[in-house]
């Protein structure tokens, strides 16, 4: 069972996805901001990030960076109410972006790839 | 003849190299040459390095053009033997002055770029004293900017090999003295990687050997020669799709185990005001022309490589008037793959196959340029990304084409 890490300030978005996403099978756990982040990777080693961006106290495009700093290849996705983001180049480090919406399926689908992409040692 | 090499101070030993190839790049050479001294000055000064032209004995004199452009920086010239030309040769001669000088790290500079600031050398540079060994540029660029990268190099080598690289042929790249010796060692050259091939075989070796991979941010366009006119392109058009079907013939056993793709990290952030990419103008006139007489000259050819399936579609999409034109990606990224399939099994001769793949680039253009005239950049870097999407999700028609044959 993979296991997803969501990122969000929003506790009813954390509530939703938790339920939407269990139902998928999926194991989840969750973080109300960044503080923990790079810890909680370390000791929950996650198959999959889903990011906010803009939390209250963190910003979602830095926790990509510091992520990636150190984990070249956990697949991440970018959760976002804005779009505007999109254009930000931080952001291409990221597997996929998706606008936040109360239909998960694109994010299902995201998710689904992003858990299917291998690249060979 | 032998490659000729002068070293007036005598450097043996550089923590870093700028080299920059050349052919006859007199006028424009000192310019990059004083950037990049520049750009060592004033980040590196605390290491050791050697700025070294790469040239092919150039009849301008592009020699004594680099060599009497003042710098701090020492200089040593590097020349192939008289008749030895393009820009992989020229590499090849830095690849192997790189490991004898002990080099850690190695920044690749065009000689006819006028838009290098000392920021580049820094960009370019950073991420290999960091954790990485290949450093592939990002430039700013204009929707229309790099059609050929936008709509088959970037779709494909990213569906093929998992890994993101948005300007997989750019030309001025940045690696590590062991990525240098893993180039001179690899089983795989010839006359395409030894000229306008060099770029697409640096990224994809270093890609295919999981070399970790960055993008630098460059914050200002690439400006340099148009090197576009029809006969560069052609030779430049097959030059880099055959070495991009070699590599596909030789990493198969890799790139069939690579499923989706993996984004790769950016470097380069706060690169100060970020200059905006000049326009570029396509005449769609020029692309419907080529791509009228190309498809007419080649169709019978065509039945010899595409799937009937394809090839039908194909002569349904070749039968649209010029001002709704449009030319399916799902088909495009299919026909791609039906070329790969064709240039694996080596019966239809190599130089016609990748002539008569141009047309349908020039036509997935013109349906390009048609679909995306009223986007804005960031649009049409989406649409872009949805192109190489469905590339990859065609995927599996290459693998079940490809390990059939």
């Amino acid at each position: 069972m993979a296991k997803i890490l969501i990122v969000d300030d929003e506790e009813g978005i954390r509530m939703l996805y938790t339920m939407e996403l269990q139902d998928e099978g999926y194991e989840v756990i969750t973080l109300p901001d960044g503080k923990d982040l790079l810890n909680v990777v370390d000791t929950e080693q996650p198959d999959c990030v889903v990011l906010d961006i803009k939390m209250r106290e963190y910003n979602g495009l830095d926790l990509l960076q510091q992520l990636r700093k150190k984990y070249y290849d956990l697949p991440v996705i970018l959760n976002s109410a804005y779009s505007s983001f999109k254009i930000d180049l931080k952001a291409v480090a990221a597997d996929y972006y998706v606008v936040k919406s109360s239909d998960l399926s694109e994010l299902k689908d995201k998710l689904k790839v992003a858990l299917e992409a291998q690249i060979p040692e | 003849m032998k490659n000729r090499e002068e070293n007036p101070h005598g450097v043996t030993q550089a923590d870093i190299i700028v080299g920059i190839p050349s052919c006859n790049e007199a006028s424009s050479i000192p310019f990059p040459t004083r950037q990049a001294d520049k750009g060592l000055v004033k980040y590196y000064s605390d290491r050791t390095a050697v700025i070294i032209n790469c040239d092919n004995n150039s009849p301008d004199d592009t020699r004594q053009a680099f060599m009497q452009t003042s710098t701090s920086t020492p200089k040593i010239y590097l020349s192939t033997g008289d008749g030895v030309q393009g820009k992989g040769n020229n590499l090849l001669m830095l690849f192997q002055k790189a490991v004898e000088l002990s080099a850690q790290a190695i920044l690749v500079v065009d000689a006819d770029v006028t838009s290098i600031t000392p920021l580049w050398v820094h960009n370019l540079i950073e991420p290999l004293f960091e954790d990485y060994e290949f450093v592939a540029p990002l430039y700013v660029r204009h929707k229309y900017d790099g059609p050929f990268t936008s709509n088959l190099i970037y779709p494909l080598t990213r569906a093929l090999y998992g890994r993101r690289v948005r300007q997989p042929i750019g030309g001025d790249v940045g690696f590590s003295g062991r990525v240098a010796g893993m180039y001179l060692e690899s089983p795989y050259w010839d006359e395409d990687v030894g000229g306008f091939g060099i770029n697409i075989w640096m990224t994809t070796t270093a890609i295919r050997n999981k070399i970790p991979v960055i993008q630098s941010f460059m914050g200002r366009p690439r400006v340099h020669r148009v090197r576009d006119t029809p006969t560069s392109m052609d030779s430049m058009f097959k030059a880099v799709t055959g070495t991009l079907f070699e590599l596909m013939c030789r990493f198969d056993t890799f790139w069939k185990e690579v499923k989706w793709s993996r984004p790769t990290a950016v470097f380069g952030f706060g690169a100060g005001d970020v200059e905006m990419a000049p326009p570029v103008e396509i005449d769609m006139s020029v692309l419907w022309n080529k791509m009228m007489e190309g498809v007419h000259a080649h169709w019978d050819f065509y039945g010899q490589l595409l799937n009937d399936e394809n090839r039908l579609k194909l002569e349904e999409v070749s039968g649209l008037p010029q001002d709704s034109f449009e030319f399916p990606t799902g088909l495009w990224a299919k026909i791609v793959y039906d070329f790969g399939v064709a240039y694996k099994r080596r019966d239809l001769p190599r130089d016609r196959l990748l002539e008569s793949l141009l047309p349908l680039y020039y036509a997935k253009t013109l349906s390009f340029v048609l679909e995306t005239k009223d986007m804005n950049s960031q649009q049409v870097e989406e649409y872009i990304e949805d192109q190489c999407l469905q590339f990859e999700k065609t995927k599996p028609y290459l693998l079940n084409r490809w390990f059939a044959s």
